[in-house]
């Protein structure tokens, strides 16, 4: 007998057949073990899970011995069906429908149908999970609404977000080249006559405030003002000790930058440099 | 404008001195930056990106440098400092660079 060009071979049909068939008599076997001897948790007889697998795992064993290979337990999902049929519909026990019902009958079908259970669980999960997600966003911005609604009617509250500060680069050269004072990184001033004072140096601590933002951009962006901003008074304040000590010039100035504090949160600038009192100031801006 | 680390320009008169100039730039701390580069880092090749940012961050410090400079009728900058540091941050990688020479005017 051939059915779309397959030649059917009766000898190993039976074979498949009496597998599954002596599958299925064990899983009833102990279906009915389990129903005589109400082995039982909450009223929930436990044969519902023994007898399905005791029939997939008969099943599977005589197939594997006799035809070589199994039919992924054909005789479990036979004993699933007559048992689930036979517990809640023909008998109609007393098991009301609980949570244990449900979870119970959620283990059977995982066991039956392992792989769709577990889609559909994690569609469910999923599903559940983004729909608490939304309902605690549409409450959020309610009272973001209902917040923004206040504002509007006072109009005392200040907004939230800080104004973008900005450094006025041109401001800071002219101001640091004009207090009659003179910074220079060479270390010598090519002859030109001169008093030495010595080392001097001046530090400035600026707050490195790091904070978790999702506008880095932005967080840099103060921070590097702030240092701008710390190296300038730095400097000043340097002009200012080396003046007050009579001089007018600082020789192979260096400006540091460093961590300091418990987790480096603080900035360290420290500006340091030899200190001369220059004879004659118009060597220095004019030829000589 | 001439960049120079040494504190006279050989063969060149210093006429004037025109005060300090300095540049800074500040490289962020860019989580996904950071991963690919460490990746890279497992992988035995050069971080590049790192590179880059360090060459752009430095150039933005020159940049600035040469402006203030110019503002001030100078044409070279002499005993030129460069220097990086850590400043912390997320992942340890916020790297401020500094630039900083004395401008002046020569002949």
């Amino acid at each position: 007998m051939k059915i779309k060009d397959k030649e059917i071979d009766f000898i190993y049909a039976g074979k498949t057949i009496l597998c599954i068939g002596a599958g299925t008599a064990a899983g009833l076997a102990v279906y009915g073990v389990f129903l005589y001897f109400h082995i039982a948790i909450f009223g929930w007889n436990l044969g519902l899970i023994f007898a399905p697998l005791s029939a997939g795992y008969v099943e599977t064993i005589l197939s594997n011995r006799f035809l070589g290979k199994n039919f992924g337990a054909v005789s479990a999902f036979i004993l699933f069906v007559y048992t689930t049929f036979y517990s809640f519909i023909l008998k109609n026990p007393t098991l009301g429908m609980n949570l244990i019902t449900a979870g119970s009958i959620i283990v059977i079908l995982q066991s039956a149908f392992p792989t769709l259970v577990n889609y559909l669980l994690m569609v469910f999960l999923g599903g559940l999970a983004s729909s608490i997600i939304w309902i605690f966003k549409k409450i959020k911005s309610s009272f973001k609404t209902a917040k923004s609604h206040i504002r509007w009617e006072t109009k005392e509250e200040e907004e939230d977000s800080e104004p973008i500060i900005y450094f006025n680069e041109d401001e800071s050269n002219k101001k640091l080249n004009s207090m009659d004072f003179f910074f220079l990184t060479s270390t010598d001033m090519c002859g030109r006559d001169h008093d030495l004072l010595g080392l001097y140096q001046s530090e400035i601590i600026i707050h490195n405030k790091e904070t978790i933002s999702v506008k880095r951009d932005e967080v840099e962006h103060k921070r590097l003002v702030s240092i701008k901003q710390g190296k300038d008074d730095c400097l000043t304040k340097l002009a200012e000790k080396v003046k007050a000590d009579g001089g007018n010039c600082i020789l192979d100035l260096d400006i540091r930058y460093g961590l300091i504090g418990l987790g480096g949160d603080n900035i360290h600038i420290i500006a340091i440099g030899v200190a001369i009192n220059m004879k004659d100031k118009s060597n220095i801006v004019g030829r000589r | 404008m001439i960049f120079t680390s040494s504190n006279t320009l050989e063969n060149k008169e210093v006429i004037e001195y025109k005060g300090l100039v300095t540049g800074e730039s500040l490289i962020g701390s860019n989580i996904y930056k950071d991963i690919f580069s460490g990746v890279r880092d497992v992988v035995g090749g050069r971080t590049t990106q790192y590179e880059a940012e360090l060459e752009k961050a430095r150039d933005i410090a020159f940049e600035s440098m040469k402006e203030k400079a110019e503002s001030l009728g100078a044409n070279a900058i002499i005993g030129l400092k460069i220097s990086y540091d850590n400043l912390g941050g997320t992942m340890g990688n916020t790297i401020l660079v500094t630039a900083y020479g004395t401008a002046i005017r020569y002949e």
